[in-house]
């Protein structure tokens, strides 16, 4: 078992987190502050499509890789997929310990935020009468 | 540069290396051949293992300044400060069961009074002014008829502030109450003659000063009314106070780093005083950082600092390669903002972002250096990916 309570991949967001900071003009911005935790997104949307997202984040390095994972994943996705975001996927794949998971789902409440802050076309797969 | 091919280490208040003095001393003492034998064993080997004992007990003797007789072997400050304050309480409950000590003590002392508290002892616990000082006017009026132990530490481990333990040593032994002290950060690093100080107790190890780890010694005084219940048992040893077979190499090992600190202390301690300012001098400038603990009463061997707008977690990462610490070792994977800080006034925030550095014998200029450059750009990052989110 590791002593290191950081994965390779938590250092490499960490280290290279490309997607902090602002964007001129977003189509949606939201921000959470809590007691550990400080954070802001904001999405460039597209005919329903992020095409660019920023975030600001004072925090622990947990919150700052899985700020960024989530900048890089989401990029070129529809909206909608903001609203069924949830922390689980990313605890695991990075992974966070148990203990950061509030910190987490600060990020699971920003992220469904700035998907409800955006018009959201209706899923033309759904029937929706 | 101070460093292996991959790290820069700035943290010898947490442990340092074995002085390569030490080890040659030390190598001999483990295989056949050497003097590996039971020291309490009454044959030659026995003997000749006793006798290497005793020369190291010697050694540290004469950096104390106290008698030979004074001084048990234990595994460490740790062990110490527990059979201090454990053994000196339980001696002396028949004549009251008051004690005191400050929230700043390292966890070795400030958890076993937490404990005695839960076991019917009342405990004081004092804060210090904003320099992280007590004022010995203060320690006065908390002792009580029933008061029977003060432990102040010297040099805190966390913030380098130096106790004035001359001054509240005096105000103890005027009302006869004993006064411990944690010396594992100050031992072979200032001049102690406990000989002459109104000490009565006091905690040491080897790692701090360049000794092998495993290996502690408390200090016992010889005088009338001062003496700690054994907390383990079996074998008589060191009169019965830590029984157990004596640790020759590690014994022979802190006997010599004792040697090498005293022979070598002064010399040490300006070193330390101008790597300490050298750090400090190339951070101080940057918004918002303030030095935990007065510039005039501290260690120069630690500085501790912490910056507005940071988050210490983050902020230890980003400093990679550097090995300092954020809190002290022994609590670096608490969350929590560290207790002495928060002693010190410092908010929640402030303290979180507290980051310890240490310098050690081996620390060179070139070491230092980089610590500032690599704290400057980390601070600097952490601020620009928060912007505009902490006030």
């Amino acid at each position: 078992m590791s002593s290191d309570p950081y994965s390779a991949q938590v250092r490499e967001l960490f280290s290279g987190a490309e997607h902090a900071g602002d964007l001129e003009k977003p189509a949606a911005r939201v921000q959470i502050s809590e007691q550990d935790v400080r954070l802001a997104l904001a999405a460039d949307i597209d005919d329903d499509i992020i095409v660019g997202l920023r975030f600001r984040a004072w925090g622990c390095p947990h919150l700052i890789a899985a700020a960024e994972a989530f900048c890089r994943a989401y990029e070129g996705r529809p909206v909608r997929g903001l609203l069924t975001f949830g922390a689980a996927e990313i605890m695991q794949t990075l992974p966070v310990p148990r203990e950061k998971l509030g910190r987490i789902l600060v990020l699971e409440d920003a992220v469904r935020s700035l998907g409800q802050s955006v018009r959201v076309s209706p899923d033309p797969g759904k029937d929706t009468d | 540069m101070n460093s292996d091919a991959d790290i820069v280490y700035l943290d010898y208040a947490a442990t340092t290396p074995v002085d390569p003095r030490v080890i040659d001393v030390m190598t001999p003492l483990f295989g056949a051949g050497g003097d590996f034998a039971n020291p309490s064993s009454g044959h030659t080997a026995g003997r000749r293992a006793m006798a290497r004992v005793e020369r190291a007990t010697g050694q540290l003797a004469e950096l104390l300044g106290c008698s030979e007789s004074e001084l048990v072997w234990t595994s460490g400050a740790t062990e110490s400060d527990n059979l201090a304050i454990t053994g000196a309480a339980r001696y002396r409950a028949d004549r009251g069961r008051h004690l005191i000590t400050m929230p700043t003590e390292h966890k070795a002392v400030s958890d076993v009074f937490v404990r005695l508290e839960k076991q019917g002892f009342e405990v004081s616990w004092l804060y210090p002014d904003a320099a992280g000082l007590l004022d010995p006017a203060e320690l006065e009026a908390a002792i009580r008829p029933d008061t029977q132990l003060v432990s102040i530490m010297h040099v805190n481990n966390e913030t380098g502030v130096i106790q004035d333990i001359e001054a509240l040593g005096a105000v103890c032994r005027a009302r006869d109450v004993l006064f411990h002290v944690d010396a594992a950060q100050s031992v072979g690093k200032l001049p102690l003659d406990l000989g002459s100080m109104p000490i009565d107790l006091l905690s040491t190890t080897a790692h701090k000063i360049y000794g092998p780890k495993g290996i502690g010694a408390l200090y016992v005084a010889d005088r009338p009314g001062c003496h700690v219940e054994p907390l383990i048992f079996g074998g008589g040893q060191q009169g019965g106070r830590r029984p157990g077979t004596l640790a020759v190499p590690l014994i022979a090992g802190f006997g010599a780093a004792a040697s090498v600190a005293m022979a070598e202390m002064q010399q040490n301690r300006e070193h330390l005083q101008a790597l300490n300012d050298r750090l400090w001098q190339g951070i101080r400038d940057l918004a918002g950082v303030v030095r935990n603990g007065g510039a005039d009463c501290t260690f120069p061997g630690i500085l501790n600092v912490s910056i507005e707008d940071v988050e210490g977690e983050s902020l230890l990462l980003a400093l990679e390669p550097l090995c300092v610490a954020t809190g002290s070792a022994c609590n670096s994977k608490s969350q929590e903002p560290s207790p002495v800080l928060r002693a010190l006034g410092r908010s929640d925030l402030l303290a979180q972002s507290a980051v310890r550095f240490s310098f050690g014998r081996p620390t060179t200029r070139e070491a230092v250096d980089f610590a500032v450059a690599r704290y400057r750009e980390a601070v600097a990052r952490l601020r620009s990916i928060a912007t505009g989110l902490v006030a």
